[in-house]
């Protein structure tokens, strides 16, 4: 099958129903997406697939063929970074950082179709991403700096 | 939002090619009693009211809810999830950024289906509604999305978000009997008439009041 991930086409040969969370990370070497909890209930696999989140642990290979895949790795650049990467690092959000990946792969999905969220449509996004260390005011706040970055307001 | 579904429909391979259900003819109209009517609205009841259904038939709620056996309270869906006036969660977190297009076996995993995972339309108010509120919903052009009852079984054959009721994955409950035996006894209920179990309470009074 072939997907394209982070902008780069690549042909796979693993069984269909390979979760896309070990094709990243087993075939791809792309460790930035992490295995939290196997059954889409904390988050951390967080990808876009074709621009929107999901959870890679319950996409199948099989149902990623031809698709477009971003994960952390690619969301930006160490010299262009995306800027709700750059909220994250103005907020110092991360404690141990396991999380982090989906938080923000969730946060920039959620931020192009909510250029001014509340902070009750933050809450309601950023649920179903959980973090041990207890980072959610930060994760409120840094997606509120990036979405004031994203409409050109900072 | 038009963009968001668009983009959404793009990547949801599942909607091609999702096996639809053939729906047979109808019996002739007339040619099933009232009687035999209500008891085939008794067994459309019986999958209108049952979890795999009315989780997700919340009327104007935007919270899916958790019920039945797989959960050992009802309560609403967890994770704050909220659906929005879109149904989708597209307000927020879509539905599909979890439940995709196959079920998890595993326990607690994400259900999911080859269509995209959303709320019942508003009107279709089902969840702990008893069963002549569900029958004069179902039955009311103006509230169930300008159907006749052919059309309502058209609806089940080919909306394959609904075959999942008995194909939940894991351990749920499916819905009881079948789909194909509740596409029949949706065509005898309208062949019937439609008759709700309040038509007969109502005639009773009506008679005794005389």
């Amino acid at each position: 099958m072939k997907l394209t991930v982070n902008g780069k086409s690549h042909d796979i040969e693993v069984e269909g129903d390979m979760p896309l969370l070990w094709v990243l990370r087993d075939e791809l070497q792309l460790m930035g997406t992490k295995y939290g909890c196997g059954i889409a209930q904390c988050g951390a696999c967080t990808v876009h697939l074709n621009g929107l989140a999901v959870r890679s642990c319950q996409v199948p290979a099989s149902a990623a063929d031809g698709m477009s895949i971003t994960t952390i790795e690619g969301l930006g650049q160490p010299e262009a970074l995306h800027a709700v990467q750059v909220a994250w690092i103005e907020h110092q959000v991360a404690q141990c950082g396991y999380c982090q990946g989906g938080q923000i792969m969730a946060a920039s999905s959620f931020l192009q179709f909510k250029p001014n969220p509340s902070d009750e449509d933050i809450d309601r996004a950023m649920s179903a991403n959980l973090c041990r260390c207890g980072t959610y005011p930060k994760i409120r706040e840094a997606v509120k700096t990036a979405a004031a970055k994203l409409r050109g307001e900072v | 939002m038009k963009r968001l579904i668009h983009i959404l429909l793009l990547s949801w391979p599942g909607l091609i090619g999702a096996a639809e259900l053939a729906i047979p003819d109808a019996p002739e109209p007339g040619s099933v009693s009232t009687a035999a009517g209500l008891n085939h609205w008794a067994r459309i009841y019986e999958v209108a009211s049952h979890p795999r259904c009315v989780n997700c038939h919340v009327g104007d709620s935007p919270y899916p809810m958790w019920s039945g056996p797989s959960f050992e309270k009802t309560q609403r869906h967890g994770m704050n999830v909220h659906a929005g006036a879109s149904r989708i969660g597209a307000e927020s977190l879509l539905c599909s950024t979890c439940h995709r297009q196959q079920n998890s076996d595993e326990p607690h995993g994400a259900p999911g289906a080859k269509d995209v995972w959303r709320l019942a339309p508003v009107e279709a108010a089902w969840f702990g509604k008893g069963s002549d509120v569900i029958c004069q919903q179902l039955r009311d052009p103006a509230r169930n999305g300008n159907r006749t009852f052919q059309q309502i079984a058209s609806h089940l054959g080919h909306d394959v978000i609904l075959h999942w009721a008995w194909n939940p994955g894991g351990k749920r409950q499916p819905a009881p009997h079948s789909l194909a035996d509740h596409v029949a006894d949706i065509l005898a209920w309208g062949a019937a008439g439609m008759p709700c179990p309040g038509d007969v309470t109502t005639a009773t009074e009506e008679v005794s009041d005389d």
